[in-house]
């Protein structure tokens, strides 16, 4: 019973998982990506549509990266060159994109609302034949996708770029003192936008997660509003990947977990706006914080 | 490094000069800096420094002469180039990202790579504690930015400076923010690059620590070199002088002065705090009478700006009492603080006496928008906000075209002038007034003491916080000197000179 | 009252700019399915504006957005970003349905303006918790607020599956509200209701009191200069807080309008996004009444048209979306210089 559980949680963790990293590092570059969600529906349109056409896996999520890496580019273009709000942008992404597929959807295979063509080939999963028959231990490991070891290999290899490499050293600089960066030489408003396309790519490959790591077919509310939830978990995360993965897959155990309670007296939406509390709940912590430090009063 | 042993002129200029519309910002500067030394620029505020450090350090460009480098004039193509030829400058606005650490702000952009394109953090440790060795100073290279201390991240900054390859380091000001202990560790920092035979050039007008630093000395005052001079051939006094002009004293204002006996403001036990939460003011007891205006003497970055927000009530204060017109309003809200009778005459004209994007009008009434004869049941009356404004704006010969014109195409005079006459007009009590002719022309200072003066002879009361010694004395029937925080001492109008409010500036008693 | 910015042309091609722009890109998207752009968008304009059942069908897609708009561009004004009015929607428009159909007993003078009345005071309460946490405690509204949406999402939802579901309803609804709760139509046999009247009643309002009231500039003030605003002694901690709690109380009218007027119960998922267009509407308006009501009917005929469009044409309903989505982009660019508050990174 556990182990089925535990299985599922770390299946529906996945693609929070990798959007949340992406997002992440897209905030400590300086930009708060609201628009996630419509990165991650073009790349699960993107992954079936590939998949069901070529027959490869590696193209379908080499096809759902670039959907979202494009979207992610273009949306962060608007904020960096054309001084845009980034909230508002990020929801008009989210209006026009979830438009735009159905409209696609329509126009090209005249389905509505979910595409299924035949031929789609799913992520695989891998068992290993002794460590799957150990306890808890043997349900988280054994039986994943390759993104889902992918998302949690990132976790650690994220790390390591942001505190060990060039480019991790000039990204935090650029989120937090953009005028120093551009003082030093560097240019910060490049090094942003970079940090948007890993985010719409890692958003792509949830997306694809989705479609063809789970369901086989593409569906217009397959993101679910994961992309939220995934800031939710960056959010909670503030800048250390470990803790954001850790908030990741508390979202994705609570969506499991609201799943099997249904029923038994706990209301699923309930459960569902617990990333959303905790996120209120770091936020208003972190300024009783500030407040505390400095009794200089706020306007 | 560069090859700059034998050369006379390490950096300088010849005849230097540079203009903004008719303002002659550097005038027919010669500027002479010798190799391995310490050289101090000095003058009063729109002497011409900060104009002169940003062409040397290729900010800007010289209208006339040239900038000279090893002995020959060259022309800098920016700042990027100035680097190259070994020119730095740490402003007083340091340049640092507050989450990282200060090794990672000391190598941004210049990282040393190690294998596999990673950086060699150890290679960047080695030379950062190498630096620090040279600096004499010991730094927790692995505290982040938002932690250290104002002075540590002066040190981050002359670091980096060294880092980059800098042999002539120019530091803008850079005894504003420090306490007097670290004013002398930076003095010995500064020695001991000398000693490795850098050059630095630094702007102050804290003739102490020019006195004690420097090897050489060149004083500016309105654009021009007025003097030459080392500390061994000077003293502070005709440092002061030349800063200040012939020792003429200023014409005073020629009113009695009619103070009450009871104070109107009394603070007691005042300790204030920055926004970082610093303690920079206290404790200090300070009191105003009616019918007198009490001077503030002392350069920015003693306390003026926190005494400015206690007394005007725009930050709460960490401990002490306030008493105004025998009522306590101590940490009262702003509007308390209005209400009561105090009005507040900004240093930062542009964001804060004024809201520049909004019209004339709505400068002048904002804050009493809600009180009659302004508004009838929250309704506004145009006509009588009109009829008010204007005979406002007429009382200090404000030149505008409409009320609703925009209050940021006034001229810096002019714009002072709307705000002073918004704050007359509420007819305050006290008046703390800070910086009050700030940017605004001789004939216009004049005007505006004037107006000041004869509040006070109709039994107003003014708090002047100013950096300006001439306004200081003009004004004052007494004059306060802050120093560090607290009140280094008390002179009336009778017995105050300019040497001796000087003195005060400075931390000295004054007698 | 207020200084002139630029000329009015400027103001006004300023305004229409992100419309062209997204008109250019709604036409790729149709040319590269096939679809004649021109065509399609003059079926569209005639099918807003032309004749009268025409213009009221886009004058009542208008009217939730008059509203919502008018909630956004009130706090924005004052310099507070709340991007709460979606959840203040959700919440008001159940609290209006079902005080519908539990007072149905009562007669509608006294019911109707208690229903509104309720249901915006629940939209107000619902944002005090943002402002309070902005104002004294720095945080940013924009993430507070846009949880908020999500949160009162899912309690209406659960509400409305749970107890409030409507028995041997199918789908997630509530109970019709009773016939003496309902706006009267105004023109039958088209849906164009009272709540037009009201919403388009209150933007006008607010042009006055923005113009008109010491309220008005002390806002206004609070918005350009806080710092300012402080300084010269106006409560810039209440402004903001009352001018949160104003937008809130827009946002629950608004629902409720919408479900007393046009929609008569509560129906999960009710509202496509009204509020999130109103943030737009607000932005393309310059926070102004005559710009929230010209955006919410140029926004109101799109959705309009683009429902009759797709069957008259096979231009799928979805290209509406992509416009809305286009200006709203668009509407925020800043082609040039300008100041705008950004949501502030950690």
């Amino acid at each position: 019973m556990i182990d089925l559980f535990l299985h599922a949680a770390m299946l529906m963790t996945t693609p929070i998982l990798l959007t949340a990293i992406g997002g992440m590092v897209n905030r400590i570059g300086g930009l708060v990506n609201i628009g996630l969600e419509s990165m991650m529906l073009a790349g699960a349109l993107a992954a079936v549509e590939v998949s069901a056409a070529t027959g490869s896996v590696a193209a379908a999520l080499a096809a759902a990266l670039a959907a979202g890496a494009i979207l992610g580019l273009a949306m962060s273009l608007v904020v960096t060159r054309l001084s845009a709000n980034e909230i508002i942008v990020g929801l008009g992404f989210n209006v026009a994109v979830a438009g735009l597929v159905r409209f696609l959807l329509k126009s090209a295979y005249g389905v509505s609302g979910t595409f299924n063509p035949p031929g789609v080939v799913m992520l695989a999963r891998y068992d290993f034949p002794v460590v799957k028959e150990i306890p808890v231990f043997g349900a988280i490991v054994s039986g994943q996708d390759c993104l889902t070891w992918f998302a949690w290999f990132m976790v650690p290899i994220t790390a390591f770029v942001l505190h060990r490499t060039r480019i991790g050293l000039r990204l935090r600089a650029t989120g937090s003192a953009e005028a120093t960066v551009r003082a030093v030489g560097l240019k910060p408003l490049n090094i942003r936008d970079a940090s948007s396309v890993f985010a719409g790519a890692m958003a792509g490959l949830a997306g694809a997660h989705l479609s063809i790591g789970v369901v086989g077919l593409f569906n217009e509310g397959i993101t679910g509003g994961r992309g939220f939830i995934a800031l939710a978990a960056f959010y909670f995360g503030r800048g250390s990947p470990a803790r954001t993965a850790l908030g990741a897959a508390l979202f994705g155990f609570f969506d499991v977990a609201q799943i099997r309670l249904q029923g038994r007296g706990i209301p699923a939406e309930l459960v569902q706006t617990l990333p959303y509390i905790i996120v209120i709940v770091v936020l208003v912590g972190l300024g009783f914080a500030d407040v505390g430090r400095s009794r200089g009063g706020v306007v | 490094m560069t090859e700059a042993a034998g050369v006379r002129i390490r950096v300088g200029a010849r005849q230097l000069s540079r203009r903004f519309g008719p303002v002659v910002a550097v005038d027919r500067v010669d500027l002479v800096v010798a190799p391995g030394t310490i050289h101090a620029v000095v003058g009063g505020n729109g002497a011409g420094k900060s104009t002169l450090m940003r062409i040397l350090q290729g900010v800007d460009r010289p209208d006339e002469g040239s900038v000279i480098l090893n002995d020959a004039p060259v022309r800098l193509t920016g700042p990027a180039d100035a680097f190259a030829r070994g020119i730095g400058m740490v402003h007083q606005e340091f340049m640092l990202a507050p989450p990282l650490t200060l090794l990672e702000n000391l190598i941004l952009a210049h990282e040393p790579l190690g294998r596999g394109g990673l950086i060699d953090w150890r290679a960047a440790r080695a030379e950062a504690d190498r630096l620090a060795k040279i600096a004499g100073v010991a730094i927790d290279w692995r505290s982040r930015v938002s932690d250290a201390p104002v002075h540590v991240r002066q040190v981050l900054e002359i670091l980096r400076l060294l880092y980059r390859g800098v042999d002539v380091l120019i530091l803008d000001e850079p005894t504003a923010v420090l306490a007097p202990a670290q004013v002398t560790e930076l003095i010995a920092l500064m020695r001991r690059l000398k000693g490795e035979g850098r050059t630095i050039l630094f702007i102050s007008h804290k003739l102490d620590e020019v006195m004690r630093a420097a090897d050489a000395i060149t004083v500016m005052r309105a654009g021009r070199v007025v003097a030459t001079t080392t500390p061994a051939e000077t003293d502070k006094a005709r440092l002061a002088r030349a800063m200040v002009g012939e020792a003429v004293e200023p014409a005073r204002i020629e009113t009695r002065s009619r103070r009450t006996a009871a104070p109107l403001f009394a603070a007691k036990g005042l300790v204030a705090r920055d926004p970082g939460g610093v303690q920079r003011l206290g404790p200090i007891d300070l009191e105003v009478h009616a019918g007198e205006i009490v001077g503030v003497a002392g350069v920015s970055g003693n306390g003026q700006d926190e005494l400015v927000a206690s007394a005007a009530g725009l930050r709460p204060i960490a401990s002490g009492t306030i008493v105004f017109a025998g009522t306590p309003i101590t940490n009262a809200s702003t509007g308390r603080f209005r209400s009561a009778g105090i009005g507040y005459l900004s240093a930062d004209r542009a964001e804060e006496g004024l809201c520049l994007v909004a019209s004339i009008r709505d400068n002048f009434v904002a804050g009493r928008e809600g009180e009659p004869p302004f508004s009838r049941r929250g309704f506004l009356r145009p006509a009588a906000i009109d009829d008010r404004a204007k005979s406002a704006m007429a009382k200090l010969s404000v030149r505008y075209r409409r009320l609703t014109d925009a209050a940021r195409g006034l001229s810096g005079g002019n714009q002072q002038r709307v705000v002073i006459a918004r704050e007359f007009d509420r007819e305050p009590k006290l008046l703390v007034a800070t910086q009050p002719t700030r940017g605004v022309d001789i004939s216009g200072i004049a005007f505006i003491h004037q107006r000041i003066a004869e509040f006070r002879d109709r039994e107003g009361a003014v708090l002047l916080i100013s950096e300006e010694i001439d306004e200081i004395l003009a004004l004052s029937d007494r004059i306060i000197g802050l120093y560090g925080g607290i009140v280094v001492g008390e002179l009336r109008r009778a017995e105050a000179s300019v040497e001796k409010v000087g003195r005060m500036m400075l931390g000295q008693k004054a007698a | 009252m207020v200084a002139a910015f630029a000329a009015p042309f400027w103001r006004v091609a300023a305004a229409a700019a992100p419309f062209a722009l997204a008109a250019c890109i709604g036409a790729a998207v149709l040319a590269a399915t096939g679809h004649d752009p021109l065509a399609v968008y003059r079926l569209m304009v005639e099918e807003a504006f032309g004749g009268q059942r025409r213009i009221a069908a886009t004058l009542t897609a208008a009217t939730p957005l008059l509203l919502t708009g008018l909630a956004a561009a009130i706090a924005f004004r004052a310099g507070i970003f709340n991007v709460g009015a979606e959840g203040c929607f959700y919440l008001g428009g159940l609290v209006a349905a079902v005080l519908g159909y539990v007072m149905a007993s009562w007669p509608s003078m006294l019911l109707i303006p208690i229903a509104l009345g309720a249901a915006a005071i629940v939209g107000g309460v619902w944002l005090i918790g943002p402002a309070l946490a902005r104002t004294r405690l720095g945080v940013d509204e924009v993430v507070t607020t846009l949880m908020l949406n999500f949160i009162a999402v899912d309690i209406t939802s659960w509400l409305v599956n749970g107890p409030l579901l409507a028995r041997g309803s199918a789908n997630s609804a509530t109970l019709p509200i009773a016939a003496g709760a309902e706006l009267p139509r105004l023109l039958p046999p088209t849906t164009l209701h009272l709540g037009f009247v009201i919403s388009l009643a209150l933007v006008a309002l607010f042009g006055l009191w923005e113009r008109l009231t010491a309220a008005g500039l002390r806002s206004q003030m609070v918005g350009l200069n806080p710092r300012f605003s402080r300084a010269v002694g106006i409560d810039v901690p209440a402004t903001l807080l009352s001018m949160m709690i104003a937008s809130g109380l827009i946002g629950g009218l608004a629902g409720a309008i919408h479900v007393l007027g046009l929609v008569h119960r509560f129906v999960a998922g009710f509202s496509p996004g009204y509020g999130f267009t109103g943030i737009a509407i607000a932005v393309l308006g310059r926070n102004s009444a005559i710009g929230i009501a010209v955006g919410a009917v140029l926004f109101g005929a799109l959705s309009s048209a683009g429902a009759t469009i797709q069957l008259f044409s096979d231009v799928p309903i979805e290209i509406v979306e992509i416009l809305q989505g286009a200006v709203m982009i668009f509407a925020v660019a800043k082609f040039g210089a300008g100041r705008r508050r950004g949501a502030a990174p950690a």
